[in-house]
C-alpha cells in the first residue's frame, strides 16, 4: 500500500469513528425517552382495549396502568387486570405482519377466556384511509363483548353487509388484505394463549 | 479538491425550485414521492426531514472536500448522509413517536434518496460550504413543493380531508376516490404533475 492508500484508510477510519461516536452519544442521550414512548404507547393501548379508563396526561396513563395491571408468569405474556382486587380480565399483546408493516396491538380477554372485551393497537402502518382504519373506534367497538367460538376459528372478519353470527365482525371495505392478516394474527395468537392456559388449568 | 466558480444565489434558488427541480426535471426521489404522499402531514414531516438532511449533508461534504480523497468520496458522502438521517430518525422516535411510527421505514430510506447523494456529488463536492448548504436546501424545497402539491390532491380526492381535517364538499358529497390513497394514485398524480410542469417549460429546445 502506498501513502495515498494509507491516508484514505486512515481518513475513513477517523471520520467513521467521529460520526459513530456522535450518533452513539445522541442515541444514548435519548434512549430513555424512546423506551418511555414505546412503553407509553403500549400502556395506552392496554387501557383503550379495556375501554373503561379515562385519562388526560401521560402520567395518568402510567398511574392507571400500574394500579390495575401486572404481569404474572402463570399467565404467560398476558397482563392480568384487577379491578378492586378481583380478576377482571387479561390484556394479551399480539403482533404479526400486516399488509405493509407489522401490526401490534392488545386484545382484552374476559377472565373465563370466553369473550373479548375490546381491542386496541399501538403500531399500525397500513394504507391510510383503508387498512389504517382498523384503529378507529367504529371498527374496534365490534370486538367489545365478542363471544369467541369454541370450534374452528375463534373469530372471523366478514365483508360489510354480511349477516353476522357468533364470533363474527364486519371487515373494512377496501382493506381486505389488512383484515385477512389481522384475522389470522388474532386467531393464531389468541388460540395459542387460550390453549396453553386451558392446558395448565388457569382458565 | 477543485472549487468551481460559485453560482449566484438567485441561480441556486431558481435551479433548485424550478429549472432543475429534483422531481419533475431530474426524476429523482420518486420512491418517497409515491410512498408518503397520501397524507399531507406525513409528507410535510418527510419533506422537512429530507430538506434538512440534504442541506446539512451538502454543507458537511463541502466542509470536508479539501481533505476527502477522491477515490473514497462516495463512501464518505454516504456516511455523512446516514449520520444526519439517523439523527432525524432518533429525534422523531424520541419527540414525535406517533409520526415516527406513521412514517415507518421511509425516514431511514432518505439515506438512499438520490437527491441527497446527487447534490453532494454534483455541487457540494466542488463548492464552498455556504452555497452548498443553500443548494441542498433549495433542492429539498423544490422536492417538498411538488410532494406537498401531490399530497394535497391525493388526500383531498382520496379521503376528503386536509391534514386530517374534513374539507367542505369533499368530505360530504364527494364520492371518495380510494385509489388516490393507494400506490397507483401516486403514479397518476405524479405523472400529471410532471406533464403539467414540463408543458410550462420544456427543457428540450428544438434545433
Amino acid at each position: 500500500m502506498n501513502s495515498r492508500s494509507f491516508y484514505a484508510v486512515g481518513y475513513m477510519f477517523l471520520i467513521t469513528a467521529f460520526f459513530s461516536t456522535l450518533i452513539i452519544g445522541f442515541a444514548r442521550g435519548t434512549q430513555t425517552r424512546v423506551l418511555a414512548n414505546e412503553r407509553l404507547a403500549f400502556e395506552k393501548a392496554v387501557l383503550t382495549a379495556f375501554g373503561n379508563f379515562s385519562y388526560k396526561t401521560d402520567a395518568e396513563v402510567n398511574r392507571l396502568f400500574q394500579e390495575h395491571f401486572a404481569q404474572n408468569p402463570e399467565y404467560g405474556k398476558a397482563w392480568v387486570y384487577k379491578k378492586d382486587g378481583v380478576l377482571a380480565g387479561f390484556a394479551l399483546p399480539f403482533e404479526g405482519k400486516g399488509f405493509w408493516a407489522p401490526i401490534k396491538g392488545v386484545a382484552a380477554v374476559s377472565p373465563d377466556g370466553q369473550k373479548l372485551l375490546g381491542l386496541a393497537f399501538y403500531e399500525v402502518n397500513e394504507t391510510p384511509g383503508l387498512g389504517a382504519r382498523i384503529v378507529e373506534p367504529f371498527f374496534r367497538r365490534q370486538f367489545e363483548g365478542l363471544r369467541l367460538r369454541s370450534q374452528g376459528l375463534l373469530l372471523e372478519l366478514k365483508p360489510e353487509g354480511t349477516v353476522l353470527s357468533e364470533g363474527q365482525v364486519h371487515a373494512i371495505s377496501g382493506a381486505t388484505q389488512t383484515c385477512v392478516r389481522l384475522e389470522a394474527i388474532l386467531n393464531e395468537q389468541l388460540k395459542d394463549w387460550l390453549d396453553a392456559m386451558r392446558r395448565e388449568g388457569r382458565l | 479538491m477543485k472549487t468551481a466558480s460559485v453560482k449566484p444565489m438567485q441561480e441556486i434558488i431558481r435551479d433548485g425550485l424550478w429549472k432543475d427541480n429534483p422531481i419533475f426535471r431530474q426524476i429523482l426521489g420518486i420512491c418517497s414521492t409515491l410512498a408518503v404522499t397520501n397524507l399531507v402531514l406525513n409528507t410535510f414531516v418527510m419533506c422537512t426531514a429530507l430538506t434538512l438532511v440534504t442541506a446539512l449533508s451538502c454543507w458537511t461534504v463541502s466542509l470536508l472536500r479539501s481533505w476527502t480523497p477522491r477515490n473514497i468520496r462516495m463512501m464518505v458522502q454516504t456516511l455523512i448522509i446516514a449520520f444526519y438521517v439517523i439523527i432525524v430518525d432518533v429525534v422523531l422516535k424520541a419527540y414525535w413517536p406517533d409520526m415516527s411510527r406513521s412514517l415507518g421505514p421511509y425516514v431511514g430510506l432518505i439515506i438512499t434518496n438520490c437527491i441527497v447523494m446527487g447534490r453532494c456529488e454534483a455541487f457540494a463536492g466542488s463548492n464552498p460550504p455556504g452555497p452548498a448548504f443553500w443548494d441542498g436546501f433549495f433542492n429539498g424545497l423544490g422536492y417538498s413543493a411538488v410532494l406537498l402539491g401531490i399530497a394535497v390532491i391525493r388526500e383531498g380526492l382520496g379521503m376528503g380531508t386536509f391534514c386530517g381535517w374534513p374539507l367542505p364538499y369533499f368530505s360530504t358529497h364527494w364520492d371518495k376516490w380510494i385509489i388516490m390513497v393507494m400506490p397507483p394514485g401516486g403514479f397518476f398524480v405524479l405523472a400529471c404533475v410532471i406533464w403539467a410542469c414540463r408543458s410550462i417549460r420544456p427543457r428540450e429546445v428544438k434545433k
